[in-house]
């Protein structure tokens, strides 16, 4: 027979009595049976006060990494090296090997190029002069005829943007910005028209990026290897509304 | 197409996961850290890394003791990120006043201010096998500690609620 301490202090730390020889004292101990209840009743009231209330539940950005036995690597050019007129563009120039594990389904078919990711980084390539370190931005009346008002919107809080043209991509024109990140410069193509329906992360020596899939459309950001992407795709979901 | 249909199927099943047991992660969450605000970016947290170790969890029916594990660790690393120190119950934030009167019944909002004031390594046991419902060999596998050293915190827990309700009643 289980003695009184021993079952109180028992039945403290599981109400429901779930130990074994429990029911028979408290069968036959009437006080046990009585602080039984007790913090049964108890153990009510402390349900009802750790039942706060849940707010509304809003998942976070959960982006695709990889797909088991669907990825697909991509072997990227080399950049070649443009004119420099400032040395910190030096390290953007140099060893321009992008791996890319591109995770999403062919859309550049009749480009030539294998994949909407082969097609961007190709781009790049032919475009270096893009990318330098400035403080210089755009005029405004340049970037109002790059980035249609028609196609799509962009907040202020997408920061300085410091090239813009528009480029052709999939066989439609579209804007080629390029910001200042922490690092260096950051290349944005902004691409309305091609919807996906996961981000493609793009990792490399000495650059990386993502393919990232914004609204009804997408954004390509690319940056030097230590620069931090994340912080930029958030300025970039948050600034870049289609108008289409 | 086959890359999509495996990302969907993913998504769906985290979705049905997190449907059912958000509720849960947000709960533990909130009386681990004694803070709204705090559980609210612990379960996010929480969420991305369930997101992306989704593959980990073989079986569904332990999704339950995996995601708290994940909110369990989430709150420990906020912590140690933020330095945060000691919940002072005289000098709450608003969220954490508002944690403590949801109601309008003093009697429970008392319950809970008595279950806010309690250690930590008597509150968590207890949430855990009251709210959530876990065993005490499943709280000693989450907390770490041995099933008898779940019990005795159990038990000191409960009798200082006990107290705590008694004198209000008196």
């Amino acid at each position: 027979m289980m003695k009184c301490e021993d079952y109180r202090a028992a039945i403290a730390a599981e109400p429901s009595e779930a130990f074994d020889g429990g029911a028979g004292h408290a069968a036959a101990c009437t006080s046990c049976a009585e602080f039984k209840a007790e913090m049964q009743s108890l153990d009510q009231r402390i349900a009802r006060a750790l039942t706060i209330n849940v707010p509304k539940l809003e998942l976070p950005d959960l982006r695709p990494i990889k797909v088991d036995g669907d990825t697909r690597v991509v072997n990227l050019p080399f950049r070649r090296r443009a004119t420099m007129s400032v040395p910190a563009w030096l390290g953007v120039a140099a060893a321009f090997a992008l791996v890319a594990v591109v995770a999403t389904q062919y859309f550049s078919a009749g480009t030539g190029y294998p994949s909407l990711a082969d097609e961007i980084v190709a781009h790049l390539d032919h475009e270096p002069m893009a990318l330098k370190v400035t403080t210089e931005g755009v005029s405004e009346s340049t970037l109002l005829d790059v980035v249609r008002a028609d196609v799509v919107e962009l907040s202020a809080d997408l920061g300085l943007v410091t090239y813009a043209r528009t480029c052709v991509i999939n066989g439609n024109t579209i804007p080629h910005l390029v910001i200042q990140g922490e690092k260096g410069p950051v290349t944005l193509l902004l691409l309305p028209d091609e919807e996906i329906d996961m981000a493609v992360p793009l990792d490399g020596k000495a650059v990386h990026g993502v393919l990232l899939p914004v609204g009804k459309g997408s954004v390509a950001i690319i940056g030097e290897r230590d620069e931090r992407i994340g912080e930029i795709e958030q300025r970039v979901i948050d600034s870049v509304t289609w108008s289409i | 197409m086959q890359s999509s249909n495996t990302v969907l199927e993913r998504k769906r099943r985290f979705d049905r996961v997190v449907a059912v047991l958000h509720r849960d992660m947000y709960r533990y969450a909130a009386w681990l850290s004694r803070d709204p605000a705090i559980a609210e970016d612990v379960v996010q947290e929480a969420l991305l890394r369930a997101w992306k170790s989704l593959d980990a969890l073989r079986d569904d029916a332990a999704a339950k003791q995996w995601l708290l594990t994940i909110v369990r660790r989430e709150n420990a690393r906020y912590f140690e990120r933020k330095r945060l120190e000691t919940v002072d119950i005289d000098s709450l934030t608003p969220s954490q006043s508002a944690m403590l009167a949801e109601t309008d019944d003093s009697d429970l909002d008392d319950v809970r201010a008595a279950i806010y004031r309690l250690d930590d390594d008597y509150r968590e046991p207890l949430v855990l096998q009251v709210l959530l419902g876990h065993s005490t060999r499943e709280i000693a596998e989450l907390m770490g500690i041995k099933p008898g050293a779940v019990l005795t915190r159990l038990h000191r827990a409960r009798i200082k609620l006990k107290k705590v309700v008694d004198e209000a009643e008196a």
